[in-house]
């Protein structure tokens, strides 16, 4: 079954994706990333079951813009 | 011990800061933002908790702003050489530590200048129109010290910045010996870039600096390494704060910065200031009634000198009287407190001088046994004095 996880640049950018979403109210956590070829290590943000909800939000805000950042994988 | 060298780190530390420190070593053991288990993740945490908080100490806009160096000297290095390029020019005042002016000296191998603007303490009209008419066209970097680690001499750093923002000049502010005691806000202040000396008015363990800044990804790196992210690129990433923080953080002395935030927090800053005022003007108005003590600044005052200052006892070498001192279990520190040019600048450059500096714990009652101690230095100087004749 798919996990989505929203993969941002940094672990201090996670941890604030993550406040940003649990300001907006969705429970949300800092997960490693899986090891993903031809971009090494990196942590993500994952919010069990409002993923949708939390992709407009994360993007307004530049977390998954520029840089390795991505869309839920 | 009388303590009363807190201009070189803060001791003693707050029982919080000590538990906070200890603690990391049991519950914060693991590297922070480079493993997926619990306690590095754990540790991730304390780390993103204390930038959050220092990022609002520092009134800047969020933690990303804040980075955690080795040392404020580290802090200021990562400015001045991520700023300063070939034919530039950037600017001083004539109080600087060695921190700003060794960094200076050795850029000017590669064609970097740079003026000292003359401070005039109390006027500080005077010393905003030196820092302007120091500025040239080249210039891309003024760098101040906020309090003299010397003589006490606060300068108005607010000012400079607005001046210098008139010329689009950025700004760092030294804030090594203010950072806890007077306010140095990120964004209120109009500041580019603050280094601070978390071990010193924020009661923080040493081995730990703060570079506060929300242009981070305008500084050309000093160091590059591993920073757990982007890891299969060789290229330094260009997010903040992990830009400027290549390398494994010393995790106790984060975990000791957040305990020490807190101290100052819940103490107040302002009521910081009044204490460590308070034993300062004991101190300074002991030293004034004793006969061939010079003094080189007014009372601390809080608005144009704040609670540290330096004295010599006139024909007696500044390490001599700090080696008398230490006889008798009071510790100051002696010499030209790795600041030359405000030595220079008070014609102490010498003799050197013996600096004192209270702190939060300092009491009423450690000020008046330095007193007492302080007249049979003098006393038994002035008999040393008379046997030479």
């Amino acid at each position: 079954m798919e996990r989505p996880l929203f993969t941002v640049s940094s672990i201090t950018r996670a941890m604030q994706a993550r406040d940003l979403l649990r300001r907006h109210g969705i429970q949300a956590t800092v997960e490693r990333v899986p090891h993903t070829p031809g971009m090494g290590c990196g942590y993500g943000v994952y919010a069990p079951g409002r993923a949708q909800e939390a992709l407009p939000i994360l993007i307004r805000a530049g977390y998954l813009a520029g840089g390795q950042g991505g869309g839920p994988r | 011990m009388i303590y009363l060298d807190n201009g070189a780190t803060t001791y003693p530390k707050p029982e919080r800061v000590r538990r906070a420190v200890a603690d990391a070593f049991v519950r914060f053991g693991a590297n922070p933002g480079r493993g997926g288990h619990a306690m590095s993740m754990a540790t991730a945490e304390l780390v993103y908790r204390a930038r959050a908080e220092a990022a609002d100490f520092f009134h800047a806009p969020d933690s990303s702003c804040v980075v955690f160096t080795m040392n404020c000297t580290h802090a200021l290095n990562a400015v001045i050489k991520g700023t300063l390029t070939p034919g530039s020019h950037a600017v001083v005042s004539c109080l600087e530590h060695n921190a700003v002016m060794r960094p200076l000296r050795k850029l000017a191998e590669q064609d970097v200048s740079f003026t000292q603007a003359r401070v005039y303490p109390g006027d500080n009209d005077a010393t905003v129109d030196a820092f302007r008419r120091a500025l040239r066209p080249e210039t891309k970097l003024i760098v101040c010290t906020h309090v003299s680690n010397v003589w006490g001499i606060r300068l108005p750093v607010e000012r400079i910045a607005a001046m210098a923002r008139q010329y689009g000049v950025p700004i760092c502010v030294d804030a090594a010996q203010s950072a806890g005691v007077f306010p140095v806000e990120l964004e209120e202040g109009c500041f580019d870039f603050i280094c601070a000396a978390p071990h010193k008015g924020l009661y923080a363990p040493m081995g730990l600096g703060l570079l506060i800044t929300s242009r981070g990804e305008a500084l050309d790196t000093i160091l590059e390494g591993g920073t757990g992210t982007n890891s299969v690129s060789f290229d330094q990433p260009q997010e903040m704060p992990e830009r400027l923080e290549s390398g494994t953080l010393n995790v106790p002395a984060v975990a000791g910065l957040r305990a020490g935030l807190a101290f100052v927090r819940e103490k107040s800053r302002e009521r910081i200031l009044h204490h460590e005022l308070s034993v300062a003007r004991a101190a300074w108005r002991a030293l004034r009634a004793l006969d061939r003590v010079e003094l080189f600044s007014p009372e601390p005052d809080g608005e144009s000198f704040a609670p540290v200052f330096s004295f010599r006892v006139r024909g007696v070498p500044s390490e001599e009287t700090a080696a008398a001192l230490a006889q008798a279990g009071i510790a100051v520190r002696a010499g030209l407190h790795c600041a030359p040019a405000a030595h220079r600048f008070m014609g102490t450059l010498e003799s050197g001088a013996v600096r004192i500096c209270p702190s939060a714990f300092t009491t009423e009652q450690e000020i008046r046994s330095f007193a007492a101690v302080m007249r049979s230095v003098v006393r038994n100087s002035q008999d040393v004095h008379k046997e030479r004749l």
